[in-house]
């Protein structure tokens, strides 16, 4: 069955992998959770926009200078949004979990988010997306996409756009 | 405090080491997958070391950082290195068997054939040759 695939900007989903790496492990070592909770609202402002949270970074500041280049793909946008939801549930159970004192979960949340984040910045493979096509494979409503073809589930796509 | 701060950073250098370690593993699962599949690239192994190189027609990186890296070291290193290109939209089934789910993918392989190094992403030409040059 073919699909019709949008121009997905990888670099702009990595920028904000990176944000979100950086950002609690720099709240892990300081012991901030005022700082996981602010990844979670700009998470959850990116689900709401159906953006990458920190992708204005990248479209304002990284992008523009040169830091790093555009590698847009054809993909399907919808499974990396259900990553980014997923991750914003995540780090907001988290950053309650240590607002109320449950420090072991909160953090262990929060670390959960990172390393998932750091699998699909440097090794390509994004577990939310997984999820979204596997589900997707019980025909759920909301989850029709199918990853791109020759795809395997959940990893970046090996062809590029077309232009 | 700055004690606390010292227990939370090496914490989470812990953890990092860990999941690099997970990563070295993964690794190391694809190099044995490669070795088990080299004669499905050449039916009489060459004296010298090869780069396996799965790339695809439309992948903007493997045009503007892997091809000009891989065009350096063949520049380097002449007829002592055989480049195989793989495109994988082209030859899926050997992009399966050797375990490669995104492009570009590099496999440093030794004269006896055995898959020594691989690159998941985007390799530059001095790690190449640093790779090459260990076998």
């Amino acid at each position: 069955m073919t699909q019709a695939l949008q121009k997905v900007d990888h670099s702009a989903l990595k920028a904000n992998q990176l944000f979100i790496i950086s950002f609690n492990v720099l709240a892990f070592i300081l012991n901030l959770p005022i700082l996981a909770a602010f990844v979670a609202l700009v998470m959850g402002i990116g689900s709401l926009l159906k953006v990458p949270g920190f992708g204005f970074v990248y479209k304002y500041v990284l992008k523009p200078r040169g830091w790093m280049k555009p590698d847009v793909l054809d993909d399907n946008p919808e499974p990396h949004r259900f990553a980014q939801f997923l991750g914003f549930l995540f780090m907001t159970a988290g950053s309650a979990a240590l607002f109320s004192g449950a420090t072991v979960l909160g953090w262990s949340l929060v670390w959960l988010v990172a390393v998932l984040a750091a699998l699909n910045a440097f090794g390509g493979f994004c577990v939310g997306c997984a999820v979204y096509y596997w589900l997707s494979r019980f025909q759920l409503p909301g989850f029709s996409k199918q990853p791109p073809a020759g795809t395997f589930p959940g990893m970046k796509p090996k062809v590029g756009a077309s232009q | 405090m700055n004690a606390d701060v010292l227990l939370r950073f090496g914490l989470a250098v812990v953890i990092i080491g860990l999941c690099l370690a997970a990563y070295w593993l993964l690794n190391q699962r694809l190099l044995l997958r490669a070795r088990n599949n080299i004669l499905t690239l050449f039916s009489k192994l060459p004296d010298k070391p090869v780069l396996v190189y799965f790339t695809t027609p439309d992948c903007a990186p493997c045009k503007t950082i892997q091809r000009p890296a891989i065009n350096q070291v063949s520049r380097v290193l002449g007829e002592d290195l055989e480049v195989v290109e793989i495109d994988a939209t082209e030859r899926p089934d050997l992009a399966k068997a050797w375990g490669v789910m995104s492009v570009p993918t590099t496999f440093v392989l030794d004269t006896r054939g055995e898959a020594r190094y691989v690159n998941n992403g985007v390799a530059r030409a001095e790690k190449l040759l640093e790779q090459i040059q260990t076998l």
